[in-house]
Formats: structure tokens, sequence, C-alpha cells
């Protein structure tokens, strides 16, 4: 594929605006056009009021057609504002709206400085580098891909039912594949739920029975997704259905095979509090209605074939690999609780009478190991006394537990403290809490239940659980923080509250899929606030605990929004996504994969041996380009050719010194920007920003490129997380390599410009400056002979 | 032969010296090489000393290490106390070479100088890993025969856990398993990691409020019906054991439960006569339980 040099002969439309005042009482704009006007390639260079009114929009539209303007330069205020105005308005005009450059004169400029001097100087020079750049933009067209009208849904709890009903309900054909032998999830393991008391199971099963009778949905249990392939709109996805050993259409789960099994296990489903045959059905109300063979401790004696009065029995099942395509995916992985053996001094897996939450809500179950009987696993005598421990491995700091709150405990300790109450009101129950967390419809009111029931709550966290041999009961103890004394309890039961963590096999499948996870290890959402069940891979939408720990109530909600955007998705038979992306020029490109491993977005793979960038996920950040040894990617809307005419544009017309050019990320380190000037933060004109998809693009040499046409500093800011620690490392290199020819390392700075730091920029900029004053000018050095020029 | 420097604190020589003969009356038996550190001085304690002045812990702890070095051997301790201090000290000199180039400094004034070539073990530690629990019960003849004991395993012994061997710290094992190993009933009690009360300089600056701590622990020890209690540290020993006898005179204690370092236990079963280990001149006495032991063990054989 080749770049086209642009030279042939250009009309660059140049519009300043005057923003009311905003701009034109510190920029001279008058004189800032005359001296655009003279630049090569500007055909015209004309101010107005307000470029985004009506009228404004009107002027510009005459003046091109009347000047045959094939590109549009708009100086006025920040980008992010208008966008699609200016982009239809070139399309009006005839002009490709990938052919049009913003210069923020604004909250770039006028806002962030008082000397009419200085502000012009420097927006001259900001307009003049955006004129450079423009005569080397291609005109782009948005892409299309094909969409299968089909998803994926990993994960068959509440959050996953849900998606998958919604989805099919609109006509989507969905598969939902489900790692256990059943549906469920989480959810099938409780008694009642908050605040409402309702029977978790009574809410459940009727829509596990919907997912699977529904015409719309293939249910995959006891199967795992062991890869996808593709981009958004397109996925190949291969399942693989563990070895079950039973014929789903030829059991009907009469239990006669489970009777005759010698074999045993602990029961998952009642949490390890009763044991369950090697081959079993989960719980009475599973869906599929079916037995599973548990082949990691079945004997293989064959009785349970031989009881079979169906011959649904295949002991040598080996599994089987099943292939689909899909347009979206949505993930609903759900949640584990923390392994708190870990935390010795509450002798958690050494006392059976120290149990989880998630066992006492087996424990009181009707359907539970004792039928709902509310007894001591130690010795089966009847419990006195109940000790709730909260945030058992949450809001812990120290590296053993998680530092995140886990949301529902709170909540639902009073849940059963109230329906323990309820049993039988002479329980003492106490709660050790560290704060009550009750935020939620109708929560609050459920706390003061529960405190009108009687149950005791102690501000303080359990410092240790003991256990007597001579009573038999264990002591608990902690410090009553409100009271300020120490307080010791005998009790007969210990319930402790995990933390709730990312579903452990959800975190191998992200692993496999790349799909980025936040901090705290739980899948990250593209935006918390207004994006949140979207990831940062297109295509790929989450719901439920798997984003984070959340009750019933908003894993609902997160499924339904997720199965809207997915719909958005695939309710079209194709899908426009905009042409700023890398692009691998084949010509060049040998498939050596160097790529592969820079992009923070994993929209690169290899298919087949040949590397591939999927223009969906790609985000044209760049970070790919410098990495290829053979230089065969380039951005469609950032040519390494703009990139140098940006730096010259800047140089050229920049008549002050310093010169301290700021090569700032195009998106987030831009808002960042934009909030100084939105501030009124005033730092010094000689920062000239290029504006580049992000500081991963830039190579050596460019840096080399400036230093040589006399840039006394340069600066570099991300915004993209992703790439902050990789550019930090990148610019120590470059760094170390600018000394090695004589430029000082402190020529060159890095800060990462996430939007909630931008006060540090005012900081960062009047020392940058200044650091640049005492410098002085940089030692004369040559540019590496780019290889710009040879490029196509 | 593993071969140990000796190094013994203060309460040992000083108050109760069977603890020192009975390591010496085993060692051989158990393919250890004890040597002696002359010229050894107080660790110095970890709790009282290291808050006063940080440099003089690190400084004098240093010189025993020197002397240690000295005789090419590492060092073995019976003390908690010089336990916490003779390892972390050791450990944190040779974690920061300008510390250790501080401390060194200030020890060539006395012409000592400390190049981090020890290690630091308990004698409990020594002998998990160098004898091993099978040769420990293989040569021990005479053997508990169920009799029930408490074991006391003190604070410094376990923590801080950074500079310990990696094990449980709410519930440590070895010195269970050693006491198993010689036919004793370990006991479970409640607070059994509780501290005894004496260190961090509570026993000598709030003796009542130490006593508290030890009366709280031979509680719970006569709650399961322990009939002896069997500690690590010099200092554990002499707060229960004289401890014990203060409780009594102030009217605060009506049973008496035995006190015995895990050292003479070893040296009882191995044979050697309880007076050959001080047993006799403890202030809680010993006798009933020794003769009870003796008794079964004949019994049995």
């Amino acid at each position: 594929m080749n770049i086209s040099l642009g030279d042939r002969e250009l009309k660059i439309g140049v519009f300043i605006c005057a923003c009311g005042g905003n701009i034109s009482n510190v920029v001279d704009i008058n004189k800032v056009a005359e001296e655009i006007k003279q630049l090569e390639g500007v055909a015209i260079a004309k101010t107005y009021e307000f470029l985004c009114s009506k009228p404004g929009q009107e002027l510009i539209e005459e003046e091109c057609k009347k000047n045959n303007v094939d590109r549009l330069i708009i100086a006025a205020c920040t980008e992010n504002m208008h966008i699609k105005t200016f982009r239809e308005l070139a399309s009006r005009t005839g002009i490709n709206p990938y052919q049009v450059l913003r210069v923020n004169l604004r909250e770039h400029n006028s806002w962030t400085l008082e000397d009419k001097e200085e502000a012009t100087a420097k927006a001259i020079s900001m307009i003049a580098s955006a004129v450079e750049s423009i005569k080397f933009m291609e005109p782009l067209q948005p892409l299309k891909s094909e969409v299968k009208r089909g998803a994926l849904v990993v994960g068959g709890g509440i959050a996953g039912i849900t998606v998958a009903l919604e989805l099919a309900n609109s006509g989507i054909d969905v598969t939902l594949v489900e790692a256990k032998p059943s549906i469920g999830g989480h959810m099938a393991q409780l008694n009642k739920t908050f605040p409402t008391l309702d029977c978790a199971q009574c809410i459940l099963t009727p829509k596990m029975v919907d997912v699977a009778s529904h015409p719309k949905i293939k249910l995959y249990t006891y199967s795992e997704v062991k890869d996808v392939q593709g981009s958004p709109g397109n996925y190949h996805v291969k399942i693989f259905m563990k070895p079950r050993g039973v014929d789903p259409e030829k059991c009907v789960g009469c239990g006669l095979c489970s009777e005759k099994c010698p074999t045993k296990a602990p029961d998952e489903f009642n949490e390890g509090l009763s044991q369950r045959k090697a081959i079993y059905k989960p719980f009475p109300q599973a869906v599929p209605a079916i037995y599973t063979i548990d082949f990691s401790i079945c004997k293989k004696c064959g009785l349970c074939a031989k009881a079979c009065p169906r011959g649904a029995i295949n002991l040598e099942d080996k599994g089987k690999d099943i292939e689909l395509d899909v347009g979206a995916i949505i993930l609903a992985t759900g949640f584990d609780l923390l392994d708190l053996r870990r935390y010795e001094e509450w002798g958690y897996g050494r006392y059976p009478d120290v149990i989880t939450s998630l066992q006492l809500e087996r424990l009181i179950s009707p359907t539970g190991p004792t039928g709902g009987a509310l007894l001591r696993p130690s010795n089966g005598q009847p419990v006195n006394r109940i000790v709730f421990i909260l945030c058992a491995g949450s809001r812990d700091t120290s590296g053993r537990g998680v530092p995140y709150c886990s949301k529902v405990c709170c909540m639902y300790s009073m849940k059963n403290a109230i329906l323990i109450k309820e049993f039988m009101s002479s329980i003492d129950i106490w709660i050790f809490y560290i704060d009550v967390r009750a935020a939620g419809k109708g929560y609050e009111e459920f706390y003061e239940k529960s405190r009108k029931e009687g149950v005791n709550f102690v501000r303080g966290k359990i410092g240790e659980v003991q256990y007597n041999p001579s009573t038999g009961k264990l002591i608990v103890r902690a410090e009553d923080t409100l009271l300020c004394r120490p307080i010791e309890l005998e009790a007969d039961l210990v319930v402790l509250c995990p933390a709730i963590v990312p579903s452990k096999s959800g975190l191998e499948l992200m692993e496999k899929l790349k799909i980025p996870l936040s901090e705290d290890g739980f899948i990250q959402e593209k935006h918390p606030k207004i994006d949140p069940v979207a990831t940062l891979k297109e295509g790929v939408y989450v719901c439920g605990c798997a984003s984070g720990p959340k009750d019933i109530r908003e894993s609902v909600i997160e499924a339904q929004a997720a199965a809207k955007r997915a719909l958005e998705l695939l309710a079209s038979d194709y899908i426009t996504i905009e042409p700023e992306k890398a692009l691998i020029d084949e010509s060049r490109c040998d498939n050596c994969g160097a790529c592969i491993g820079s992009c923070p977005y994993g929209a690169i793979t290899s298919q087949e041996g040949i590397v591939k960038i999927d223009l969906i996920s790609c985000t044209g950040c760049g970070a790919c380009i410098p990495v290829c040894p053979k230089d065969a990617i380039e951005l469609m809307h950032f040519s390494r050719r703009m990139l140098k005419a940006m730096i010259d544009g800047a140089i050229s017309k920049a008549k002050f010194k310093p010169v301290v050019l700021a090569f700032i990320e195009k998106k987030i380190a831009y808002s960042a920007m934009d909030q100084v000037g939105l501030n009124r933060l005033k730092y010094p004109y000689n920062v000239i920003p290029i504006y580049v998809p992000s500081t991963a693009y830039l190579k050596l040499e460019d840096l080399i490129y400036a230093f040589s046409k006399g840039v006394d500093a340069i600066a570099l800011l991300e915004g993209r997380p992703e790439l902050i620690e990789l550019m930090k490392g990148r610019v120590r290199e470059f760094q170390d390599k600018l000394e090695e020819i004589g430029i000082e390392s402190m020529r060159l700075w890095f800060t990462d410009a996430p939007v909630p730091s931008f006060r540090k920029l005012r900081d960062f900029f009047e020392q940058l400056k200044t650091m640049a004053e005492d410098l002085g000018p940089p030692p004369e050095i040559e540019a590496i002979p780019s290889e710009v020029e040879s490029h196509g | 032969m593993a071969k140990y420097a000796f190094y013994l604190g203060c309460i040992a020589p000083n108050r109760y010296p069977g603890i020192e003969a009975s390591v010496k009356a085993v060692a051989p038996k158990l393919g250890l090489e004890i040597i002696d550190i002359p010229g050894a001085s107080c660790c110095p304690p970890p709790g009282v000393i290291r808050s006063f002045d940080k440099m003089t812990w690190y400084v004098i702890a240093a010189r025993n290490l020197s002397l240690a070095e000295s005789l090419k051997a590492d060092v073995v301790v019976v003390c908690n106390g010089c336990y916490a201090t003779l390892r972390d000290v050791n450990i944190e000199l040779k974690e920061n070479p300008q510390l250790m180039q501080k401390v060194n400094s200030l020890l060539s004034k006395y012409g000592r100088e400390y190049k981090g070539e020890v290690e630091v073990y308990h004698f409990i530690d020594v002998l998990a890993k160098d004898v091993g629990i099978n040769k420990i019960a293989e040569e021990t003849p005479l053997k508990g025969n169920g009799m029930k004991v408490a074991a006391h395993y003190g604070c410094h012994y376990v923590k801080p856990s950074k500079y310990r061997p990696s094990m449980s710290v709410e519930y440590p094992e070895l010195l269970d398993k050693l006491i198993e190993a010689l036919g004793f009933e370990s006991v479970q009690y409640v607070d059994k990691n509780m501290c005894c009360g004496a260190g961090g300089g509570v026993r000598s600056s709030f003796l009542d409020l130490s006593l508290d701590f030890t009366l709280t622990k031979l509680q719970r020890m006569k709650e399961v019906g322990a009939e002896a209690l069997i500690n690590i540290c010099s200092f554990c020993h002499l707060q229960f054991d004289a401890g014990q006898k203060m409780l009594m005179d102030k009217g605060l204690l009506n049973f008496s439960i035995p006190v015995l370092h895990y050292s003479q236990l070893l040296a009882l079963c191995m044979g050697v006569e309880p007076e050959k280990l001080g047993l006799h001149e403890h202030a809680i006495s010993t006798r009933k339980f020794v003769e009870k032991f003796l008794e079964s063990s004949k019994t049995k054989g």
C-alpha cells in the first residue's frame, strides 16, 4: 500500500474564532490571520466571532466553496466540543471529514496566558504546525465490517442468565457457556435475598428453566471457552464440553446411578458441609436436571452404568470440541470467595465451627445439609450464640487480603441475623464491623430492623478466634472501639464474611482473551462511570460480579444494560468504525510478530502465521509503529510525515526562546490540558503542543530531529494508563541515548497526564521552561536521516 | 558433627545453669558439637536495650556475633530474647551494608569486627534440622507415656516472622512434635500463644502486670490438666518458675505446675539424673513430676 505524497496543489482554509472574546481578548487574531495567510498552501485565513454558530458555519461553507478549499483548519476551542458539527460541515462543503484539523486556541492558549504578544506568538506557532501537517493528511473513509448475528455469554449465574434471556427475547441467537454442571451460580446457593427476604431459588429457578427451554438459547453446561479469535462482529469461538460421562439426551435424572455409587467427595454446592457421590446432580433444581460424573474421583467401577435403566452412562466419555461464530461476547463469570485459611488467627479450616457466610447460607437453607436446622458443624449441638466477622479479607491493605470493600457483606449478615432471630429469637447474635454499609433502596431500613430484632453490633475487628477444649466453645476477642475497651465472647458459631474476588476460572479466561483487568483483578470497564458494561476490548461486554463486587439487583441491571450494548453491535448487518487506525504495509511486513506484544489493546494477532491488526480493536495509538523493525506499520490518520511536518511547522514560526515542544497524547492528556485552561491556570507560552495519538508513537529520531532544529526542551505527556509504565521505561532509554550524543537528559521530561491530576501540569511546564532557560540552547547535532522520505 | 557456638545469655548462667547443663548433656548423643563463647556478654535484650538506644543494641550484639565468627561456628541459643537480638541484628546487618559499616566503625574501638559470616539458630530448630525427630525418639530410652504437658513457645521464637524460618505464626508445631517424640502428650489450651509476661521490660517495670499474664497462662494450662510446662526460653522459664512462686506468695495461686526447659526434658528422657539438670533447684518443685515420669517409664520399660 502506498501512502501518497501531498504534493499536488493544496488549498488550505484557515478559520480563526474569536470565541466571543475568549480567544480574541488575549490573542490578536487579525495578526495571526495575516501571518498564516503567508504560509505556502494557505488559500484563505479568516476570522469570525463564533465559528460554531449557524452564521459561522455558513461563512465557512461559503468561503471554502468560493476558494475551492480542500483542507480545513479550525482554530477555536477544544477539539472535544462540536466534533460532529465541524466534520459534518466539512462533508457538506465537499471536504473529506478526516482532512480537518482543530487547533485549540482557547483551552490550550488564551485561557492559559495573559500577555497578548506571548499568546499571539504561540497561536501563530500552533496554527503553522497544523498547516504544515495538514498537507500530508490522507482522505479517509469510515470502515465497515460484517456482523454475525449471534452472542456468546460466558457464565450462567444470575447475570449470565439475565443477559442471555434479554438477548434471546430480542431475537438474537445466544450460546450460554457455564463451567459447572448446572447454571444458577452462587445465587442458587443462597437461602433468601435482602432486603425483601425472597427465597433465592424461587426467583431464580423460573429463569433457569426459561433459559433451558428458550428456542434461541443454546446451553452448554460443564463446558469451557477455550479460545476466541477474530474481531468484533465476527468472533470465532472454541468451546470444550468437559467429559460428563452422562448423555444429556438420555438421562432423566432418576438418580438410581447415584444411589449405587460407592465414591464420595465434598459437596461443592453445600460448600463442603456435606458429601456427594462421584456421579451426582449438584442440587435438586439443577438445570439441566441431569447427572454428571466427576472423573477426577470416579473409580470406573461401573455400578452406575449397570443401574441406569436408560443406558445413559458412558464411562469412556472424553468430552467434545465445539466451534461457533458470534458477533458479540458478554462476560458474566462471577466471583469466588477469598480463601480465609491464610488468616490463621480466625481458625478457618482448623475449627469446624468457624464457617464462611456462604456455608451459613447452606446451613440455614431448607435444602441444605441439615435441612435448615442451625446446628454446630463440630458436634451437631444447637447454636446459642453466633458471631459474624465482617470484612474478612476486605479493606485489608496489609497484603493478605484485598484493599476494596466487597459491598454485600454488611447486608447479607443483617439478613441472616434477621432470619435466625425469626427462627429463634433467643439465639444471641453479634456482628463485628468496621463500618456498616447499607446504601441501597430499603437497606438502611433493613439495618434498623436488624437492630430492633436485638442483633448486637460492635465496631471492632476480631483479633483472634480460639477454641476452648474444656468448654468446647469458641472464644472471640476484639476491641469495642466505640466503648474503647476489649470485648471477649464465647460463641458456638463464628461466621466469616470473606472478600469477594474474581472467579479463578474467569481470570484464566481473561488471560487467554487478553481482556484488560483493573488493579483489583476484576474486569476493567471501558469507563467506570459512563460506560460500565463495556470492556476495553470492542465487542466484549461485562456484567455482574465479573467487573466487581455487587448484589443481585445491580448484576441484573448490568446484565440488561450489557444486552442492550451488545444489541447495538448485533442489530445491524455491519458496523461502522472510525478509520483512525494502524495499517500494515504487506509489501514490507515479514510477519515477525514483534508488534504483537506492543499493543496494549490486544488488537494485533498472528492468524495462521500472518500478522493482522484488527481494525475494530485498534485505537490508533501508534504504540506498534516504533517497534516494527521493517517500518511496515503506518497510522492512517497520522503518518510519520505528518508528525515531522507538525514539528517543522511549530518550530518555523516559534520566534521566541526557549522553545519547548510538548508531545501530548490526543485523548486523555489533551483533556487534562483542557482542564488546565478551563481552570484558568497559567503556564509559560513557550510550550508548543504537538498532539500525537500517543507518546508511544514517537521514535528517538523524532526527538533528535527536534533538538537538531533548535528545540530547547521536549516534554512527553501520556494519558493512556495502559502506556504509562511503558513510556516511563522508554523515556529513560531515550534520555540515555540523548546523553550519548551530547544532549543533556534533562532536556527530555515525561509525565503521566490523567485528567484528575491536571493541576500538576502547570508546575510541570513552569519548571520545564525554567530548566530550559538555565540550560541554554542545545548543542548542535545532526538529525538521523529519516526513513520517512524513503517510505512508499 | 554439626558444630555450634553456644550463646548462653544471662538468665541461664545466672539463674538456671541446669539449662546449659542439659544442652551439653544431650549434645554428644545427638551428634552436635557444642563449644563455649569465652567473653560473650549480655545479648543485649531486644525489648529494653533496643528501645533505649538502637545503635548500642546493634553494636553489642555484633560483638557477640563476632566472637562466634572468630570461632568459625554458627550460633545456637536457648532463650527467645537472645534469639530475637542475635538473629534480627544479624539479618539487618547483612541486608544493610551501610549499617554494617557504621557498626563496625564503632566495634573497632574494641578491637573487633563482624563480617557477617555466621548464622543464628534457636536450639529447637537445630534439633529439627541437624538431628531430626526420629533420631531424638531413638536416643531417648525413657518416654513420657502419655503424660500431659503444656508447650509454651513464647513470642520471639515466631516473631518477627520475616526474620524467622517459615512457619505458622499462630499455630507453630515444632515444639509440640519434639515433645511428642519423647512420648508426652502436648495438650492444646486456650491462649497457648500468649506471652508469659516477662519481656519488653514488663517484668522489671510492671511486675504485677507481668505476673497477671503468667497467672492467666497457668490457669489455662490447669484447665486441661497439664502436669508440667515445657518452654524453650530461659526468660519464660524464669517468669513461669520464679513468677509462680511469687504468685503463690501473694495468695493468687493455689496450685502449681512444674516448669522445664525442653533441653531439660530431653536430657531427662535420655536418662540423665535430674540433679545434673538442675531440676532440684527450681522455685517450683519438679519432684512429683519427675518421680511420676521415672515411675511410669520404668513400668513400660
